[in-house]
């Protein structure tokens, strides 16, 4: 009896004992982006029924630049597979690659605020506050506002966390764990920003 | 062994890398394509939930972990979300008829 739970313990969980077979850091950093992610979850089906009440939501490609929000995509895209190599590197003893490749991901980061940044400014300038807009449902601006703006916050602390842990790798006194949980982190910001690409941006 | 471990080299992030650009590309071109609502939303949100699987499978190595964090992943975010908007938006269609 005790051996064929054991069994089932080992090959239905795969972790044996430990049902997560992983550490305190990474079950911690996945509770945190499951919780971080409900929230954005909340946003956006707040958005999707703000939007289907209102009947006259604005078209998206007569408000933003649609070729400028893909070349944001491209970027945090492509920041995404620099962590994700940062992390193999860091993994591999490979210590130069680390911080090349984390400086990579810092420019990307900081490429996509600043062009966030752009953006949000030459909306305000045509018009856009969070009670009101030229181009329709009043909401609209609230939730543009909202939801952009509470990723860019992640994309920001992101920059800064990843430029942290860049120095501390550079001092040696980062561990791979250190980067890996990093990384965890930054490919969040970038799975959030695909339904933010998509629910916003292009549906 | 550890995920990250198991998850392989830059080449397979690069490849990932391609394949979520290329996705991204179809569904910008699509944008403008005349196609009906119904199909351009579903092809839409099938997309978007391909590349949310690669980020998380490949990059978050989320295939290569334990099944409990993954059911905790799955559970938690994706089942959770769809419950979350499929209870609220058949209200916001009533609603949309009474006006």
């Amino acid at each position: 009896m005790a051996e064929a739970a054991q069994q089932v313990m080992e090959d239905r969980w795969a972790g044996g004992t430990c049902p997560f077979d992983a550490g305190w850091r990474k079950v911690m950093m996945w509770t945190f982006i499951i919780t971080d992610g409900l929230l954005f979850a909340g946003f956006l089906a707040s958005y999707g029924y703000a939007r289907i009440m209102s009947g006259s939501w604005p078209n998206q490609s007569e408000v933003f630049s649609i070729p400028m929000i893909a070349l944001m995509t491209f970027i945090l895209i492509s920041s995404s597979a620099t962590m994700a190599s940062a992390v193999a590197a860091a993994q591999s003893g490979d210590r130069k690659g680390v911080s090349r490749f984390m400086l990579l991901t810092i420019v990307g980061g900081a490429i996509f605020l600043g062009m966030q940044v752009w953006e949000w400014s030459h909306l305000i300038h045509e018009g856009a506050r969070l009670h009101a807009n030229p181009w329709g449902d009043a909401a609209f601006g609230a939730y543009f506002f909202l939801i952009t703006g509470f990723h860019g916050t992640h994309v920001l602390s992101g920059v800064l966390v990843i430029a942290i842990m860049a120095l501390r790798w550079a001092k040696g006194s980062a561990t791979a764990e250190g980067i890996e949980m990093t990384g965890l982190y930054w490919h969040f910001v970038d799975l959030v920003w695909v339904f933010v690409f998509t629910c916003f941006y292009l549906l | 062994m550890t995920a990250t471990n198991e998850a392989g080299g830059y080449k397979l992030y690069w490849m990932i890398w391609g394949v979520l650009l290329a996705l991204t590309v179809v569904m910008l071109f699509l944008d403008n394509a005349p196609m009906p609502r119904v199909a351009f939303v579903l092809i839409m949100v099938g997309a978007m939930l391909t590349k949310a699987f690669l980020i998380a499978g490949y990059f978050m190595h989320l295939r290569y972990e334990a099944l409990f964090i993954r059911l905790s992943v799955f559970i938690g975010l994706l089942v959770n979300g769809a419950v979350l908007y499929f209870l609220i938006i058949p209200d916001a269609y009533r609603i949309l008829g009474m006006s």
